[in-house]
Parts: C-alpha cells; structure tokens; sequence
C-alpha cells in the first residue's frame, strides 16, 4: 500500500467521522430501546430516556413474559416462516425448473401468465374479496402463508438460474430415465445451492417480516405472529392486565412497549451477525432487479 | 419474460402429444400457477365492484351506478389529495435513498482500512431485517415520542421547546421520508458497491498515472460508469410511483391510535385501506384501485420502455 499523501489523510478522517455519525444514527435507537427497557418506569417518566437508566428495574420483562401472549406469537411466526418458506422455494423452483426446459412448447404462455401479474392487478379490494368470500381466509392460520406463496419474481429468478446449467445434464438425466420432479431433487437441486439458498432467506424474512396479512385477515390473538403483535401492542397490554399472572399491580406502560420491542428485534440483531453475508450475496444474485 | 430462443419442433405438433410427452414438467408448473391463478387472476371479475353500489345483501348484483364511484374519488378531491401525496413520498424516497446510498458507497469503496469498511457496512444494512413495524415502533416509541426520546433530548439540547410530536401533522411526512431511508439505504448501497467493484481498475490506474486525484476519479470514472445502474434503479423506481409504502405509513401516523397524524400523508393504499376496513365503502375501494392499477399499469410499461432502449438486459421483461 502506497503512503497516503496529507489531502488523503484528512480525507479518511472526514470519511471515518462522517461513518461514526452514521454509527450513532442507526444504532442508538437500538441501543436506548434497550437501555431504557430496562429502566424503572418512574425514572424514565421523570428523567427521559437516558443511555444509563437512573434505576434499573426488570419489572417491564416480568410484565411481558407473565402470560404466554408473546411466546405464542413466535410460535405462529415460527411456524408460517418454516412451512410458508419450505413451500414457497419448493414451488417456485419447481415451477422455474419447468419453464427453464427449452424443449418445453407451452413455456412461454406459461412465462407470459405469471409475468401478467406482476404488471397489472385487480387491487386490493377484490383479492380481499376473493380471498375471504371464495377461500374463507378470514381468521385461518393458512392466511398468513397462502397469499404471499407465489411471487413470479422468484420464478423468474430460479428460471434464470437453472438456464445457466448445461441442458445436456438434465437430457441425460431423462434419458436414464428420471423423472422431472427427480431431476429437479436429485441433478438440479445440488447444482443450484446458491439461488435456493437465496430464495430461501429472502422469502424467509419477508414471512418472518410480514404484519399486513394479520391485518386484513386475522381477528384471534392466539393467531397473531410477532409482528402483529407488536403492532396491537396496546391492545397486547390490555390483555395482559386482565388475564396475566402479575394480578391487578400498576403495569410499567412505557417500559412494557419498550421491552416488547426489544424482545421483538433484540433476536433479529443477534442472528444478524451470523446471516448478514449470506444476504448481501443473495443481493448480488437478485442483482439490480431485486 | 418470453424468451426467444427457438426451440426444436417435434413434427407433430399437436397438443395432446405435447402433454404425453412433457407432462412431468406441466405438473411441476401446477401448484405455482394454481396458487396465482386463486390470487391474482380470480379476483379480476370482482372489479365489477367498481362500477356497481356494492352492498352486502346483493354482493355482485348489487345496482349499476356507472363511473359515480369514479367521480365521486375524483371530485371529491380525494383522487388529487392521495395521488400527490403518494408520488410526493416515493420522489422524496428515490432521491434521496439514492443520493444517500451512492454517497455512502463511493465512501466505502475509498476506505483504505478493510475492517472499518465492513463494520460500517454491516452496520447500515442492519435496518433491511426489521420489519416496517419495528422500524415504526423505534421510531414512534424512542425518537419521537411527546416525553424525551431522542428528537426532543436534542430539540432541547440547542435550547428549543420540547415537542409533542403526536400533535403536529406536519413533520410526520419528513420523519416518514427518513424513517424509509433509514431503512433502504445500506441495502441500496451494497447493490452500488457491487457496481462500484465492477468497474475495471485499469481505468483508475491510467487516471492515477495521469495525475488525477481521487475526487477527480470520482467525479470522471465512478459516477459515469454507475449510470446505467442508476438510471435504471430510478426507472424501476418511476414505474412503481403509485405504489405507496403502505406498511411504512400505516405504522407511522395512522395506526391504531393516531390517525390524526395523517392530514399530509393519506396515500393511495391508505385511502384504499380505509374505505375496505374502516367505512367498509367497497365500491369506492375498487374503484380507487382500478385507477391505481391502470395508472401503474402505464407508468411500469412506459419505464420498461425506456429501461430497454437504454439496455435491453434490465428490462423487466
């Protein structure tokens, strides 16, 4: 590395303070949701929030995990994410692997049938209607996995992935014998790590992610994922004031709404480490379109 | 997205023959196309709604009324009010997620130290895993709450008067325009790293030879050499004008306990939203749509247009 001139020098100093603020800016909040989580709720009325709490107190935690209202919305969130990811990638790249066969007549009327979509929509109202008259999706579980199922976008992008493999593979395949479905499995699968992994943890997060399909669907709190839940936080609260195991005390309001969002995001922040480079490839891949 | 290759043709062409011989692969497309089938193409006969007095009783025999569900979104100022509103907050969006973005880039590519340049980049591409509930909840919660959260320690900080956010419409379109930037920024940034990385370095070497300075490397090589991607990331962008941020909006000022806040930023789904949840005005709410999707429907085609004469590969299809 050649030495820095001194205009190079004050450049990365400039650099460097401009990326600290930007430092701050987006791990603060972060920081003081937490910090003040655990603060006691009359030295946060009195004081503000503060980085060092005036008093600490765990009162806000004992409040949101005194009834199982939160532990069981991970549960529904954990649950539509598993099994909503797992179908998704599954008939995505199934349908993918089909279109990605050139030998395949129909392929590109199928192409143009899922591309329709992704121009041109009837707009809420009717999916709504559609999805609560037709399917019955009111307050069904099926709700939050369904309707976000299909994206042609991810289509489109495991298509693209499966042409870069050599056709001759998967005519080989057949002439043994395979079946699709088993080429799919057993030839393509192992060959294409990279896009179902990027399928995989993008459709992951958006399960894991999604609010709005508890919102135009469900009515039950028992049915309610993290996210939502997060959202009626309030109403969250009131539940938890009527039928939690703490009695009829005075509820820490502030600091409840804090901890609940720290139990909310605090597992995001610690996986974050661990899955954030996996992400950023999955980026290159989707590329510009993504 | 057809594509062109030419495929061989069996001689005999016939459609049963197709399905003897490809019907593995037609099974495979199924369970996908069924699902959008359900999703997107069932609800098209329900935009009938839109020209109709819909009512519950009659469901969609409900009475004809014409385009009044149209008129009465268009003259009632609605129509204008939401539309500015939602190309107001996605212009706000475009540039300055990308001027932001592109600056936080070209940044970290001149960082010499490997170590503070992948810190920093983790760092801004945090917020791309919270959901839009999260990021609402930090910011209603812990920078702009009425008590002492972050915005007000700092309005009194430079000796001003503490604010009761919850009371004052008018900042909110800001803190939404912020709170989006927050949230899209490092991701948006790494999508112009990985430009940025792309650019062949030869062409810094000959430039350094000749005596440019890096900001002078910046200004002649970076940047022209990232148009095309940000010509086309702002093309997309246009195509998806009418598209609100629903999730953004909805969590920030309407909520469930602060519609007050929303006189300056009712969008196009907002509005939607209400008149099927909240008036239950479904006739209104499909007409609203209808005019959203068929606006959008231009706007995404005239983009692609001009993606695909500028460089065919972007096209969206």
């Amino acid at each position: 590395m050649k030495k820095l001139t001194k205009s190079e020098i004050s450049g990365q100093v400039i650099m460097h303070i401009i990326f600290i603020l930007a430092t701050i800016i987006f791990l603060y909040p972060i920081i003081l949701t937490f910090m003040s989580s655990i603060a006691d709720e009359t030295s946060l009325m009195r004081y503000g929030m503060r980085l060092i709490p005036a008093q600490f107190s765990l009162d806000a935690y004992r409040t949101v995990f005194s009834d199982n209202t939160i532990l069981n919305a991970y549960l529904v969130t954990v649950l539509v994410t598993a099994i909503g990811t797992f179908l998704s990638v599954l008939i995505c790249s199934m349908a993918g692997f089909a279109l990605s066969i050139p030998t395949l007549k129909y392929r590109n009327k199928i192409a143009l049938f899922f591309y329709i979509p992704m121009v041109f929509s009837a707009g809420l109202l009717p999916w709504f209607l559609a999805s609560t008259q037709l399917y019955g999706l009111s307050n069904r579980p099926w709700a939050l996995v369904l309707p976000m199922l299909v994206s042609p976008f991810n289509v489109f992008l495991a298509r693209n992935y499966f042409r870069s493999i050599p056709p001759s593979l998967v005519e080989a395949a057949q002439i043994d014998g395979c079946s699709p479905m088993k080429t799919l499995i057993s030839i393509i699968f192992p060959l294409s790590l990279p896009i179902l992994a990027t399928l995989g943890l993008f459709i992951g997060l958006s399960y894991w992610n999604d609010w709005s399909m508890a919102l135009w669907f469900i009515r039950t709190p028992s049915l309610y994922p993290v996210q939502y839940m997060l959202f009626r936080i309030d109403a969250m609260m009131d539940h938890i004031r009527i039928h939690g195991a703490i009695g009829n005390m005075q509820l820490p309001t502030q600091t409840f709404r804090l901890a609940t969002l720290f139990v909310t995001l605090g597992p995001i922040v610690l996986l974050y480490p661990f899955v954030q480079r996996y992400f950023v490839k999955g980026i290159m891949i989707g590329a510009v379109k993504g | 997205m057809p594509d062109k290759t030419a495929a061989p043709r069996p001689r005999k062409q016939g459609f049963l023959l197709e399905m003897r011989r490809n019907w593995g692969y037609y099974i495979m497309v199924l369970p996908a196309a069924l699902v959008l089938f359900a999703f997107a193409y069932v609800p098209l006969p329900g935009l009938i709604v839109a020209f109709q007095q819909f009512n519950v009783v009659d469901a969609f025999r409900s009475p004809w009324v014409g385009l009044r569900n149209f008129e009465f979104f268009f003259l009632s100022g609605a129509a204008w009010r939401t539309t500015r509103n939602t190309m107001w907050l996605n212009f706000q969006f475009l540039i300055w997620i990308n001027v932001i973005s592109l600056s936080l880039a070209i940044m970290l590519n001149e960082l010499r130290s490997n170590l503070s340049k992948k810190f920093y980049q983790n760092v801004m591409f945090l917020p791309f895993f919270f959901s839009v509930v999260i990021v609402a909840q930090l910011v209603v919660r812990v920078v702009f709450p009425d008590g002492m959260g972050i915005a007000n320690q700092l309005v009194t900080f430079f000796g001003g008067d503490q604010v009761a956010w919850s009371r004052e419409p008018g900042p909110w379109r800001w803190i939404i325009v912020f709170s989006g930037v927050w949230m899209a920024a490092g991701h948006q940034s790494i999508i112009y790293l990985a430009a940025i990385s792309g650019i062949d370095n030869e062409l810094f070497e000959a430039s350094a030879i000749d005596g440019a300075s890096r900001l002078k490397q910046i200004w002649h090589i970076t940047l022209p050499m990232l148009l095309p991607t940000i010509i086309i990331l702002t093309l997309l962008a246009i195509g998806g004008m009418l598209r609100g941020n629903f999730g953004l909006v909805w969590n920030l000022v309407y909520g469930i306990d602060r519609p007050q806040l929303g006189v300056y930023t009712d969008i196009i789904d907002t509005f939607v939203f209400r008149n099927i949840m909240t008036t239950i005005n479904f006739s209104v709410a499909a007409a609203v749509g209808l005019y959203q999707s068929f606006v959008g429907f231009v706007l995404v085609f005239g983009s692609n247009w001009l993606v695909k004469r500028y460089e065919k590969d972007y096209a969206l299809f």
